[in-house]
Formats: structure tokens, C-alpha cells, sequence
């Protein structure tokens, strides 16, 4: 009976023994390993020559005017993240949550966006947006708006905001997917009961769509922070590896590290970027598990 | 379990025989432009046929990536054999390192100065000791359009003022003055190499790439100046950031531009039938100078400390240092050869080489004479000053800041 008991509960730890494993030695080691390498000079890692600076790296990039860039730059995807995808992933997710004729073709269609990995959505974007014959430049001379054409990837002034539309325009299928998810989990009687009490629309998505909705928008709202703070393919790609004006944490990290070998320094981004993104997932892990214990 | 163990052992042994078994070369290349690519692989064809106990490997990696990629391989223990490379700064901040092998010995006269021109050694070397096979050079231009200035009876302006009235004329015929295509930031760095030199001369605008002149400097204003200037004037392309160097040649090839400063490499890109049409010219003279100078960066080849195959390393580069293997490679290209023996391949060629013998400094380029960081903050600032050049001041304090620390750092 005994070693009954002890083989039931060795069991799923037999299984998860090597994933677990492989998640110590690739995920969790380098993160204290860059931990370590941000209190390192340049050429520390790449040259094998160690020296530790202790805080040096993190009070050069307070006073450094490229990383509050990266900052403000970070600041903007996240607000846009947060603000755009959310409401108008539910609203499509609400408009195709009917049956009707061709919902399922055009739910197909707007998540086609979502399959493209971010250099080739990089690549027909910076065509896109080419200020000389760039579809959309096209489009806004061809309705007489010549003053709105503007130079959105080479000028200071938009280049942020035409990458973070990007990024929304792609979030937005992926917030619907989950909103979809959530809709359905909805009973029907619940809604066929607010109409037979003569609920009108807005009472019913106030009171029992939106609440009942509210582990989609946690999850939705999540993920669109996360991605908002990790953002980089897109910035890299549109930006021809050169950000500028566009620099986010993970692009100025990359190139810190990578282009200027600068390892110390560029681990030092990294643990930023990886404080304030793990400040959001507690908050979410928070949440997720009070909704279990409820449940 | 035992059968597994039996396994893994075989495919082990068989492993470590497949490594050592045949004789192996590793280049990895950063000559990814179609035409280099394939005049370097008949080279290489060439020195396979003379040792066809050799199993030679190209690998090629685009240029900015390779950049990127070559510390990582230097430092591997899995090294390529032989890597292609620029002389000067960027070769010794290597073997500073200790990362490279001295290559004294492979020379086939006996010294570098048996192939080689003798002021070549310095940039080639390091601490006395040589790490870099000079392969072939080439020059920075003027490039223009000649079917453009014919048209509009333009002359070839020799000073400022003649190179602005140029460009005046240009732009009320409707053509852009100037291409540049600052989307790749480092065409901006010609830029800054040529107008610094004509505005204080060769030799201080070397002291700034060496980090011992503040950006903020006066002089170093009154060049960037002339840059914010012509900017504002409309002499460069409009929304030349959003233009690849390639794009921008296309604009010059088309007559939509008129000029582009560029190296001799343009001339890879561009059409048969556009080749005649395009010429070039030195960079016009600031300031009432007299003297000038020139970027003239060279390419060449190293051999990484950790190279697996260094006997046929050597043996590769002895063959890339004949005149035989630099003619095979230069000729095709228009470019000049680094070896003495070689006769200069064209009539343009022979121009090239007269306007480099007749300036006063050589330069390799800003970003082969400044560290790699510098040159790309300063390449990012003069593309921006390019853009918006009100911000001048700003943009050159932050400059100066970042020049402090990237020096104190090396």
C-alpha cells in the first residue's frame, strides 16, 4: 500500500523530470547568468577577460539618453497595446460571434495576420509604408491628402507609431481568438434568461457579457503587455537593424550586446526589461489563481 | 539500453572520423553582392584545382550581418579557417585580442614588401607582427550621372561653390541633386569622412576618428554645418531614409538624381547597359583647400588563433597574394589590386588610382577608422541631421557624450 501511494506521486514527477531539466538549464540559469553578466565590463563575456563593475552598468543607463528613449518608446507600444486590441478584438470577436453567412470566411480572414511570423509582416509593412510608391502614401495622394503622405519609417517624428500600428494590427486577430474563446464559454441560458426579463443589448453586455468575459480580458490584456514590452522583430526588421528614434529596450539590448559586443551593458537592458515584464506576469499569475480558488 | 550505449559509441567514433579524415578549408565571406561573389568563387575554383586534396568550403554571410557575426566566430572554438576582413583599426582591434594568427611567413617573395606596397604594412599589421592579406582597394567618389549633366550642360564643379551651383541647377531641372540611400546609415559616413576632410583637412578629421577630437569642436560644427546646410537646401533626395544604398543607385541610374557619393562598388549594381553613363569625380574642395583626401578602404583576408586547418589556411593566402590570384579577382570588378605586380585593370581605374596617389591622407573609412560604436552613433546622427538639421546641436552634444565613453571604454 505504502509504495503504492509513493509511485502515484513519483509518477508525474518521472514525466516532467526532463522537461523541467531542460527548462532549469535553458531558461531559468541564463537569466541569473545575465543577472551576473550585467555587473560585468564590456568584453567580459566575448573576450573571457571577467571584470566586475558592480552597478556601473545600471548608472550608466540612467543617465544614458538612448535607454530613456528606449523607455518612453516601450511606454508607447504598451499604451497602444493596451488601449487598441483589447476593445476592437472584442468588438470583431462580438460581430462574429453570430451565425451568419460567410462569419466563419471573414473570422479566416482576419486572422490571417496571426500566421505570418514578424519579419515577413516587417517586410510588406516597410513596402507599405514607403513614402515614394508605398501603397499607402498611394492612397492618401490619390484622395488629394498629399500633406498627410508623410516619411513614416525614415522621419524621428513617426517612425514609433508606424511600427506600434503594425504590432496592433497584428495583436488584434489574437485578442479576437480569445474573446471568441471566452464568448463561447457563455451559457445560453444565462443570456436567454436577461432577455425573457426584457433586458435590453446594453444592460446584457454590461452585466453578463462583460463579467463573464473577465478571464478572456485578464488573459487578452496580459499577453498584449507582454507583447508590448518584448517588441522588437518589428522594430528590427522595419528599421533595418538600425532603430534611431524607434529604439525599444529589447532592440537597444540587441544592439548593445551583439553589434557592439558591449555584453555587460546589454545584459543590463535585459534585466530591466525582464523586472518590469515579470512585474506584469505576478500580477497575472495573481489573478489567474484567485479565478481558480473561486472556481 | 546497452544496445543504445552501443549506438551512440559507434556514431561517436564514426563522428570524430568524418572530422579528421580529408584535409579542409573553412572561408567564411562576406561577399554576398552577385558579382564579387562570383569572381571570388572562380579563386577559389582556381586554388581547388591546384589542390585537389583540399576540401575548400565558402560560406557566405551578407555584409552587416557578418559584421555581426565574425567576434562570435573568432572566439569560438570552432573557428573558420579563413575570413574575409578590413585593414586598419578594425583588424587590429583584434589581434589586440589575441583572437588572430600572424601571418609573416605566407608571403610568396619572401615579405610583405615583395607583394605589396609598403605603406600597406601598417594597416595590415600589428605590434610589428602582420595579420592581414591585403586583396584589393578602391575608392570614394562623386559618382554621376553623364547623360544628366550633359543634358543640362553641367561642368564638373571642382569647389564648393561650383558644387553648389550644380546642385542648384539640378533641382530646378526637377532632379534631385544628391542620391544617398541613408536607410544604410554607413553611406551617411562617407559623407562625413569626405566634407570633414575637405573642411579641416585629412589629417584632423584622422585625429577625430581616433576619439581625441570632441564632436562638439567648432571645426567638427562647421563641417556638419555644410551637411545641415545642403540638407536644407533640398540638395540630398527627399526621404533618403527610407532608401536602401541599392535603391539610391537606381534613383542616379534613372537620371532622377545626379550624383551619389559612393565607392567604386556602384559600379557592381548597375546595369550593362547604365555602366557607360555613370563617371566620377573627386569630392569637390571646401573651404579654399588645396590638398585632399580619399577613403580607400581595403579588403582582404585573416586566419582566426583557432582556425582548425591552419597549414591550408596559409597555403590559401600564399595563393591570394600572387599576382596571378589578384588579377583574377580585381580585374573583373574594376578594382585596384593590392599586389604591385598587377597592371590596373581599366582606364577608370588608372583615374582612381591618380586621384588616391595625388591626396595628401588616406583614409580607410569612418567606420573602419573609428570604432564599430562610434561609427554607428555617428552614422545614426549625421542620417538624422540629414533629416532634420535644425536639431544640429542637440544631436552633436549627445554625439560628444557617447564619443567620451566609447573611448574610455577601448
Amino acid at each position: 500500500m505504502k509504495t503504492k501511494i509513493s509511485k502515484t506521486s513519483l509518477l508525474p514527477w518521472m514525466f516532467l523530470a526532463l522537461p523541467l531539466t531542460m527548462y532549469l538549464i535553458w531558461v531559468i540559469l541564463p537569466v541569473f547568468q545575465s543577472m551576473l553578466f550585467s555587473l560585468t565590463s564590456r568584453d567580459t563575456i566575448m573576450y573571457g577577460q571577467k571584470k566586475f563593475i558592480g552597478l556601473g552598468n545600471f548608472i550608466r543607463l540612467f543617465q544614458d539618453s538612448q535607454f530613456h528613449l528606449a523607455l518612453y518608446n516601450n511606454l508607447i507600444w504598451l499604451v497602444f497595446f493596451v488601449a487598441l486590441p483589447i476593445p476592437l478584438g472584442l468588438g470583431i470577436a462580438m460581430l462574429f460571434n453570430q451565425d451568419y453567412k460567410g462569419a466563419r470566411l471573414y473570422k479566416t480572414l482576419f486572422y490571417i495576420p496571426m500566421t505570418l511570423s514578424f519579419a515577413v509582416i516587417g517586410t510588406i509593412w516597410t513596402w507599405i509604408y514607403h513614402p515614394d510608391f508605398g501603397a499607402l502614401n498611394t492612397l492618401l495622394r490619390s484622395i488629394g491628402w498629399e500633406s498627410a503622405a508623410k516619411q513614416w519609417l525614415g522621419d524621428k517624428r513617426y517612425m514609433t507609431f508606424a511600427l506600434v500600428f503594425v504590432g496592433v494590427w497584428r495583436q488584434v486577430p489574437y485578442v479576437m481568438i480569445l474573446y471568441l474563446a471566452g464568448l463561447k464559454n457563455i451559457p445560453d441560458e444565462l443570456v436567454e434568461a436577461s432577455m425573457i426579463d426584457g433586458a435590453s443589448w446594453g444592460q446584457r453586455f454590461r452585466h453578463i457579457i462583460i463579467p463573464l468575459l473577465t478571464p478572456a480580458t485578464i488573459i487578452a490584456m496580459t499577453i498584449s503587455v507582454i507583447d508590448s514590452l518584448r517588441a522588437f522583430d518589428i522594430v528590427y526588421v522595419m528599421t533595418n537593424t538600425k532603430a534611431r528614434a524607434a529604439e525599444v529596450l529589447a532592440s537597444y539590448m540587441y544592439s548593445s550586446a551583439f553589434h557592439y559586443q558591449d555584453y555587460g551593458y546589454g545584459s543590463a537592458i535585459a534585466v530591466i526589461q525582464f523586472i518590469i515584464t515579470f512585474s506584469f506576469i505576478v500580477v497575472y499569475i495573481n489573478s489567474t489563481l484567485k479565478n481558480e480558488v473561486q472556481r | 539500453m546497452k544496445k543504445a550505449l552501443l549506438v551512440l559509441t559507434a556514431l561517436m567514433v564514426l563522428g570524430t572520423g568524418l572530422f579528421a579524415a580529408p584535409s579542409e578549408l573553412v572561408i567564411n565571406s562576406y561577399m554576398s553582392d552577385e558579382a564579387p561573389k562570383q569572381v571570388f568563387a572562380t579563386v577559389v575554383a582556381e586554388f581547388q584545382k591546384r589542390n585537389p586534396d583540399i576540401k575548400v568550403t565558402v560560406n557566405t554571410t551578407a555584409h552587416e550581418q557578418f559584421k555581426t557575426l565574425l567576434p562570435s566566430w573568432l572566439t569560438s572554438k570552432q573557428a573558420p579557417d579563413v575570413v574575409t576582413w578590413f585593414a586598419g583599426y578594425r583588424m587590429q582591434a583584434f589581434a589586440e585580442k589575441g583572437l588572430l594568427e600572424p601571418i609573416d611567413t605566407v608571403f610568396p617573395g619572401g615579405s610583405f614588401e615583395s607583394e605589396f606596397p609598403s605603406a600597406f604594412k601598417t594597416p595590415s599589421s600589428y605590434n610589428g607582427k602582420i595579420y592581414f592579406m591585403p586583396q584589393s582597394w578602391y575608392w570614394w567618389a562623386v559618382y554621376y550621372n553623364k547623360d544628366v549633366f550633359k543634358k543640362l550642360n553641367l561642368a564638373i564643379p571642382t569647389t564648393q561653390k561650383e558644387f553648389y551651383d550644380v546642385c542648384d541647377k539640378l533641382k530646378a531641372a526637377g532632379i534631385a541633386p544628391i542620391a544617398i540611400g541613408a536607410k544604410d546609415t554607413w553611406t551617411a559616413g562617407g559623407w562625413f569622412d569626405y566634407m570633414d576632410s575637405a573642411v579641416n583637412g585629412g589629417e584632423f578629421h584622422v585625429k577625430l576618428t581616433k576619439g581625441t577630437v570632441a564632436y562638439t569642436d567648432p571645426a567638427v560644427k562647421k563641417t556638419f554645418n555644410y551637411i545641415a546646410e545642403m540638407a536644407s537646401k533640398g540638395y540630398f533626395m527627399k526621404n533618403a531614409a527610407s532608401y536602401s544604398w541599392q535603391e539610391a543607385a537606381n534613383v542616379l541610374f534613372r537620371g532622377e538624381a545626379g550624383m551619389y557619393l559612393m565607392g567604386q562598388f556602384i559600379k557592381d549594381v548597375a546595369p550593362a547597359d547604365v555602366k557607360d553613363k555613370i563617371d566620377f569625380f573627386k569630392f569637390p574642395l571646401f573651404e579654399g583647400r588645396k590638398d585632399y583626401a580619399v577613403d580607400t578602404p581595403t579588403d582582404g583576408f585573416m586566419i582566426p588563433k583557432n582556425a582548425k586547418n591552419k597549414e591550408n589556411a596559409k597555403k590559401f593566402l600564399a595563393f591570394l597574394a600572387t599576382a596571378e590570384a589578384q588579377e583574377m579577382f580585381c580585374k573583373p570588378l574594376g578594382r585596384l589590386a593590392a599586389n604591385k605586380k598587377v597592371a590596373v585593370p581599366n582606364e577608370e581605374a588608372k583615374r582612381g588610382l591618380d586621384m588616391v596617389l595625388g591626396a595628401k591622407t588616406a583614409m580607410q573609412f569612418y567606420d573602419r577608422d573609428a570604432p564599430e560604436e562610434m561609427a554607428a552613433k555617428g552614422m545614426n546622427a549625421i542620417v538624422d541631421i540629414i533629416g532634420t538639421p535644425a536639431q544640429l546641436d542637440s544631436i552633436l552634444t549627445a554625439l560628444d557624450k557617447e564619443r567620451v565613453r566609447i573611448y574610455a571604454a577601448q
